[in-house]
């Protein structure tokens, strides 16, 4: 192939590959939108309503506006144990910017009778929600534990991160992406 | 099947797939090395720095950006959580310790390229398999019949896209009759995989948008390909 036969070449293909690029352009804006919920970042956070050791019910819709993390969890799982301090202390200091917590206890599980000894012994102050059917832990799809979903104020997954345990600083990395 | 892979390689296991693709991809690209001029204990080498940098320079390029919550949390600078890294950062500083090796072992900047091309075009197809163990990169919705049920929806199976077109490619380099002129084997790959990555990422749903909807990862194919262009015929000028 002469060089007059590759420039034509390369000329072709550019052309293809332009008319491509503006054939594929997306005028819906992000492709995800957060319009669908799946438990994936870009996503809107899966819904729920669960209820605390005390009664209280929280529904994460409700929570539209602030910066929520929810932490799946169970008290058998020893990374879980671990970065409960990490997260504690993250609620303590970034609470009044509107960030919360939403730690579900995988209660299906899980003993429950250990979940309240358990948020005595790390003195947890966020709010410790029961799972005791499995249907958040299917909305998440949950695979391993810790799972943590930090969900920003428009309701949008910003970040997952399977496994743990979560540093402070990789917490406090992400709280202040999802606060602003 | 594809339940089954995901279920196997599920985030954070899904690193272990770019660890296999590594480790073959490094174990052609020392085969073939001598052909292309390189020393194989050259090539580990510049493999191994080239990762050392990766890590290290992924880790020192988040912080940089992370520095206020750092501040705080000193110590997280040296945790070993991978979560604290930028990938990107990361690269920068591969191209950087490559070429320090490689001046400093006074190796061929064509020749080498050419030597790692099969450990690059196996490493795109560990990262296509990896995404699709962890679901990253996911297509547009679909009723095409071979759409896949991910993030409750039937979507294009990029992922698998990306693999395919990977895997057509390292096949097309082996199958390639070798060219002496420095440079070309490298060029090719990569000619290659930018024109496929135009194409696949129309039908991605996680596309970065911009000027009005166009699609980042198309655009910079679109110059790698003009670049890729230019340095074909800057290569092919050289006499064998």
């Amino acid at each position: 192939m002469n060089k007059t036969q590759r420039i034509t070449q390369y000329a072709l293909i550019l052309i293809a590959g332009a008319l491509w690029i503006a054939h594929s352009v997306d005028k819906s804006g992000v492709s995800t939108s957060g319009k669908i919920s799946a438990p994936q970042a870009g996503f809107a956070a899966p819904n729920f309503s669960l209820q605390t050791l005390d009664g209280v019910s929280y529904t994460l819709a409700d929570l539209r506006g602030q910066a929520v993390l929810v932490n799946l969890w169970a008290t058998w799982c020893p990374p879980c144990r671990a970065e409960m301090p990490a997260i504690e202390k993250m609620y303590e200091e970034y609470k009044g910017q509107g960030f919360i917590v939403l730690a579900v206890n995988m209660t299906y599980q899980d003993d429950p009778l250990k979940v309240e000894p358990f948020a005595k012994e790390y003195n947890l102050t966020f709010p410790i929600l029961l799972e005791g059917t499995g249907n958040v832990a299917s909305a998440y799809q949950l695979q391993s534990l810790p799972s943590s979903f930090f969900i920003d104020r428009n309701g949008v997954i910003s970040e997952v991160v399977i496994g743990g345990p979560m540093s402070e600083v990789l917490l406090r990395t992400r709280i202040e992406k999802i606060l602003k | 099947m594809l339940t089954l892979f995901r279920a196997l390689f599920s985030p954070p296991r899904h690193m272990i797939l770019l660890v296999i693709a590594t480790w073959i991809g490094l174990s052609l690209a020392e085969k073939r090395a001598e052909r292309h001029g390189v020393g194989r204990d050259d090539l580990n080498n510049i493999i191994f720095y080239s990762l050392t940098a990766f890590v290290i320079g992924g880790r020192i390029s988040f912080v940089l950006q992370n520095l206020s919550a750092f501040m705080k949390s000193p110590v997280g600078i040296v945790s070993i959580n991978p979560d604290l890294f930028d990938p990107l950062g990361g690269i920068g500083f591969v191209f950087i310790a490559a070429l320090i090796f490689g001046q400093a072992r006074g190796l061929s900047f064509w020749h080498t390229l050419d030597a790692l091309t099969p450990f690059f075009a196996v490493l795109a197809i560990g990262l296509g398999l990896s995404h699709l163990a962890a679901g990253t990169s996911f297509g547009k919705e679909t009723g095409l019949p071979w759409g896949i049920n991910l993030w409750n929806a039937t979507r294009h199976p990029t992922q698998l896209y990306e693999t395919l077109a990977s895997l057509l490619t390292f096949i097309l380099l082996r199958l390639k009759k070798h060219d002496p002129r420095p440079g070309i084997l490298f060029l090719t790959f990569a000619a290659f995989t930018s024109g496929l990555q135009l194409f696949i990422q129309a039908f991605r749903a996680d596309s970065i948008l911009i000027f009005n909807g166009y699609r980042q990862g198309q655009v910079i194919a679109w110059i790698a390909l003009v670049l890729i262009f230019i340095l074909f015929e800057y290569r092919l000028k050289e006499k064998i």
